[in-house]
């Protein structure tokens, strides 16, 4: 029981990882209306600058943080005036290949600014652990599923209570009619293109202490969040969100209780998802939307 | 003479013929060798976007998968003819076929599934075959990778890399010449029609099943084929090639080329695998800013020609008709275009 108090644990702080990646992306599909592949590596790019501040400059971590999220929010500014307002001719694949070009991009500029080695990242909260019923845990650990937690909750309410809220939400329905009724939806997109970018800096920031910052060290947290936006399905917000917690905790648990589940747990839950994909196509929390012929 | 050369074939044959003068050329010092492989790594490359572009391009399917399929095809094959040392025919039959029976598979999958749904179910297929790439020591010798010998014909001819060369040139002609035929006949029809609307198409009598399963095979074929072919030129093959980069990268080709089209699409692999590799790479202070180049080029070219370079041709045509005082497509002149009114404006715009 108490081993399985820790992976549970375990799974809502991987949980959060996948989740702010998610929602990441999501935000991104639902104003600019293109799959973000380039989340990871606009991430990976920020949580670099961070980790040269603190272990180049030795910059404290708490210093280094704010100066990355005004890079994220800088990025994401310029990501959509210089590229994505300009992309209106270009068709839905057309916009997907844009954010893989800007993967190409940040992959060739990262070494060029951060140098070619691999850098470590401290936690959040260095040392300390409490033990809850009998299992040890971190309170890093313990600050990332409530900080993550924290963050979506804020997200939510943003969404859903305010008026910013408001405008994200008319514009990701229809953005013509939008435009129409006097909502700013090139602010609105910009904004969400740095609130995204933001985001996945959060996400690489918790995820760095657990392996090193590398150039693809974001990847393996990207395709998990895809499949978090794609199994939750793209129509709501809290889909995502909500699959990539249950998408971490099916992974602990197959990963822990299956023999050689070290190996053979990946592939296992890509198949069980791949299998709930087929019976609710758009997603769990999703639903079909019908055209006219 | 004309007219021959018009001809999409005869047109197939020529590029064929050049790129079999690129190792002369090589011999004669007029290119370096690395050149002839890294062009004959891009034809390779080709074979499987051109498949992507028929399900992509014609069809208006998305898969996120070509990479995975490629790998796998290139593990069997070097499997096939290393480990168990039997004809490299024989392997290649197997590398085809198992892959493609999976891709026919995801088909039947696939009639659930749309746009980026589909794309994302493909790419977890992807990553079930990375996987087993990284964990089935046995197969695929994990990490270190799988090798692979240069081809044996017919258990006798052993090719050597020049002529692994003169092979894959000889199967990219093949390729497109089929390619062509298939697509211009009632398949790149129904296929269209497919893309337009499949209700629309339903009504007139294409079975969507079918269709949709015709075009994951040969997609897969194809991918099969290149990775075959990618295994026994390179020579290994490791988990790392076979990633969702390399599929995007083949989406980038489709876009960047131009949709439906079988030069665009070479064209678009030459841009995104080979024109860096060959002008930037060498220079040393430039080396280090390949991916920069890469990922600009690809910005600038979907920013301005979203339609693809394929379709630069008409765009230019268009252009200079429109200078020189002629009509354009909507029969109007430069000078008349400038004296219509708002409604005019409106009504050319719907059209």
């Amino acid at each position: 029981m108490a081993n399985f108090i820790g992976v549970f644990l375990r799974s809502l702080e991987y949980g959060s990882f996948y989740a702010l990646s998610a929602l990441s992306i999501i935000l991104v599909y639902k104003t600019s209306y293109t799959t973000n592949f380039a989340q990871a590596t606009l991430g990976m790019f920020n949580t670099f600058l961070v980790a040269t501040l603190v272990m180049r400059q030795g910059w404290s971590l708490y210093a280094a943080i704010p100066i990355g999220i005004v890079s994220a929010v800088i990025l994401g500014v310029l990501i959509d005036i210089v590229i994505i307002r300009r992309a209106s001719k270009a068709g839905p694949v057309g916009k997907q290949i844009i954010t893989l070009g800007l993967i190409s991009v940040f992959l060739g500029l990262t070494p060029i600014f951060f140098g070619v080695d691999n850098l470590s990242l401290p936690r959040f909260i260095s040392s300390g652990t409490l033990t809850i019923m009998g299992t040890p845990f971190s309170y890093n650990a313990l600050f990332n599923i409530l900080f993550g937690i924290f963050i979506m909750l804020t997200m939510f309410a943003t969404i859903q209570k305010t008026k910013i809220g408001l405008a994200i939400r008319t514009t990701a329905s229809n953005e013509t009619t939008a435009r129409i009724m006097g909502v700013p939806t090139k602010t609105v997109t910009m904004a969400a293109w740095a609130v995204a970018i933001v985001l996945s800096l959060i996400s690489g920031l918790m995820t760095a202490p657990y392996s090193s910052v590398s150039l693809t060290f974001m990847n393996d947290v990207q395709i998990t969040a895809f499949l978090a936006t794609v199994v939750g399905g793209f129509a709501t917000f809290h889909g995502p969100v909500i699959a990539a917690y249950g998408i971490s905790v099916l992974l602990n648990i197959f990963q822990v209780y299956m023999p050689s589940g070290t190996i053979w747990g990946k592939p296992l839950l890509y198949a069980v998802l791949l299998l709930i994909m087929y019976f609710k196509p758009y997603g769990i929390f999703g639903k079909q939307r019908l055209k006219k012929v | 003479m004309k007219k021959i050369m018009k001809h999409p074939y005869s047109q197939f044959i020529l590029l064929g013929l050049v790129l079999l003068t690129l190792p002369y050329l090589a011999e004669a010092g007029a290119i370096r060798n690395s050149t002839v492989t890294v062009i004959g790594t891009t034809i390779i490359y080709t074979i499987a976007a051109l498949g992507l572009n028929v399900l992509l391009g014609f069809s208006g399917l998305i898969s996120l998968g070509t990479a995975g399929f490629m790998g796998l095809a290139a593990y069997i094959s070097a499997y096939v003819t290393e480990t168990m040392a039997l004809p490299f025919e024989l392997a290649v039959l197997a590398a085809i076929v198992i892959p493609t029976l999976l891709g026919i598979l995801v088909g039947i999958l696939s009639l659930k599934f749309e746009g980026i749904y589909l794309g994302i179910a493909t790419l977890v297929v992807a990553e079930i075959f990375r996987e087993i790439f990284i964990n089935v020591t046995s197969f695929t010798g994990g990490a270190t990778g799988a090798l692979a010998g240069r081809p044996e014909l017919f258990g006798t001819f052993r090719l050597d890399r020049i002529q692994t060369y003169y092979l894959i040139v000889v199967v990219m002609v093949l390729i497109f010449i089929l390619i062509h035929n298939l697509t211009k006949g009632h398949l790149g029809r129904a296929l269209n029609a497919m893309r337009g609307s499949e209700a629309a198409a339903q009504a007139m009598g294409v079975n969507i099943f079918k269709y949709r399963l015709i075009a994951f095979g040969i997609a897969t074929v194809l991918a099969s084929v290149s990775g075959v072919l990618y295994v026994h030129y390179v020579g290994l093959s490791y988990p790392t090639t076979w990633n969702l980069m390399l599929s995007l990268d083949f989406l980038a080709i489709i876009v960047v080329g131009g949709f439906r089209s079988i030069f665009g699409t070479f064209i678009g692999s030459f841009i995104i695998f080979a024109m860096s590799e060959l002008f930037l790479k060498p220079i040393p202070a430039l080396a280090n800013i390949t991916p920069l180049v890469k990922g600009i080029l690809i910005i600038i070219f979907i920013l301005y020609y979203p339609n693809g370079l394929a379709n630069i041709k008409h765009q230019v045509s268009h252009w200079l008709a429109r200078r020189k005082g002629k009509r354009d497509a909507f029969g109007q002149t430069k000078t008349e275009k400038k004296n219509l009114t708002r409604a005019e404006v409106r009504e050319n715009d719907t059209v």
